[in-house]
């Protein structure tokens, strides 16, 4: 099954989203901080990262421009889950080349169907 | 924490008292900050090391900073730059179950009472546009908007601008930036000042020079701005001769020729400023305003 990067600061979103993902059969690895996701996708290299934008320590459209420069991840889906109101969050997402965009809070239906458009064939 | 000094100022909530952040450890006052911010109109968590950083930078005194306490429940925060003749309010934040018991005007009136404990004849602030409580607060406290300020991002890539080749650009190290900035005749917004530049210890500018007949009639202008260590910021941008909009064209062309993958936001732009619309021809957009104002 797919591997899946979760970078988020918040501790009770985080284990939701594991928790979403894992009932669907996708491996989550979760990281806390920017540059602690960084470090991991770099070893890691997943299929797709769950970018939160809104990061204690760098902000994540910062982030999206470091994870596009690791060897491996030039195409790898980034998907921003943020707070941002909507109309400048995906503004945002689009400028930075994020490919999607899920709002906060997370509808779950929603959320699982935006993460499986990216694996049509699992 | 302690309880040793508090405010006498009169709260709506029996049970709360104020304490001085200097009483708090940065990474309790981080967690304050984030916990008040959950539900914020614009995300910005911070962690310990960036909210340590902002103190610094900003001028922030925290021993006329305040904490709003119950027992040894943290229901929010405030915090006070303090420079030469003003100061300013900012980090306010109220958890969000305990708000409209009078914990935020306790708060901003603590401040208010530093601000002329402390001599400074002005208090400044930054609200964004969009936060009504927040703006009602402060206007009901004698607060009054000054301008709007704009907060714009701009992904990494490279120039969009076609003037980089036509003119003539000088790289500037941090004391010939701050020597432009002494000559800049408009008044920065607080984050943008003086004080923050050499705080922070990472200013670098860019002089341009577009002759004559290779651009229109010319003109001449600079930007500083902060070089970090993921990002350029805080920038201020300045016309000396010609026409604002194609030195910030040819700032910006000059920019990101050096520093193409560098992501960029500038903080409080003023929205009257004249070099925005090259700003925004050369990929910066608008993410949030802020309404500026002062209390004398």
């Amino acid at each position: 099954m797919p591997d899946v990067l979760l970078i988020e600061d918040i501790a009770d979103n985080a284990q939701l989203v594991k928790r979403v993902l894992a009932s669907q059969g996708y491996n989550v690895a979760w990281a806390e901080t920017a540059e602690a996701g960084l470090s991991q996708a770099q070893s890691s290299l997943p299929d797709l990262v769950l970018l939160d934008l809104g990061l204690p320590d760098i902000d994540g459209q910062t982030l999206v421009g470091y994870l596009r420069a690791v060897p491996g991840l030039e195409q790898t889906p980034i998907i921003a889950v943020t707070a941002w109101p909507e109309e400048t969050g995906r503004a945002m997402v689009t400028a930075y080349g994020c490919n999607g965009y899920i709002s906060k809070p997370i509808d779950v239906l929603a959320f699982i169907k935006t993460v499986n458009s990216f694996f049509p064939a699992s | 924490m302690t309880s040793t000094a508090q405010t006498t100022i009169t709260q709506a909530d029996p049970e709360m008292r104020l304490l001085p952040a200097s009483q708090f450890t940065i990474e309790q006052l981080t967690a304050a900050y984030n916990q008040t911010r959950v539900d914020y109109l614009v995300p910005m968590p911070m962690n310990a090391a960036r909210l340590a950083a902002y103190v610094r930078v900003y001028d922030v005194d925290m021993d006329h900073s305040w904490v709003a306490v119950d027992g040894e429940t943290v229901l929010g925060l405030a915090m006070l730059g303090v420079r030469p003749g003003r100061t300013w309010v900012t980090r306010l934040g109220v958890l969000p179950n305990r708000r409209r018991r009078g914990a935020g005007e306790a708060l901003v009136r603590a401040l208010l009472e530093s601000t002329r404990a402390l001599g400074r004849p002005l208090a400044i602030l930054e609200v964004i546009k969009g936060n009504q409580p927040a703006h009602e607060l402060f206007l009901k406290v004698g607060f009054r908007e000054t301008r709007e300020l704009l907060v714009m991002r701009r992904p990494p890539g490279p120039p969009a601008g076609a003037y980089a080749a036509a003119c003539s650009a000088s790289w500037l190290e941090k004391e010939e930036a701050l020597d432009l900035l002494c000559a800049s005749p408009v008044r920065p917004a607080w984050t943008n000042e003086m004080e923050t530049y050499i705080n922070a210890g990472d200013a670098q500018g860019l002089h341009v020079d577009l002759p004559a007949g290779a651009v229109g009639e010319g003109g001449r202008g600079w930007l500083v701005f902060r070089r970090q260590k993921y990002t350029l910021s805080h920038f201020v941008l300045h016309t000396e001769a010609g026409s604002p909009a194609l030195v910030a064209a040819a700032l910006a062309a000059r920019l990101y020729e050096r520093f193409p993958q560098m992501d960029s936001y500038i903080e409080n732009l003023p929205a009257a400023d004249p070099h925005l619309p090259a700003l925004l021809n050369a990929g910066f957009m608008e993410v949030f305003r802020r309404i500026e104002m002062q209390r004398s």
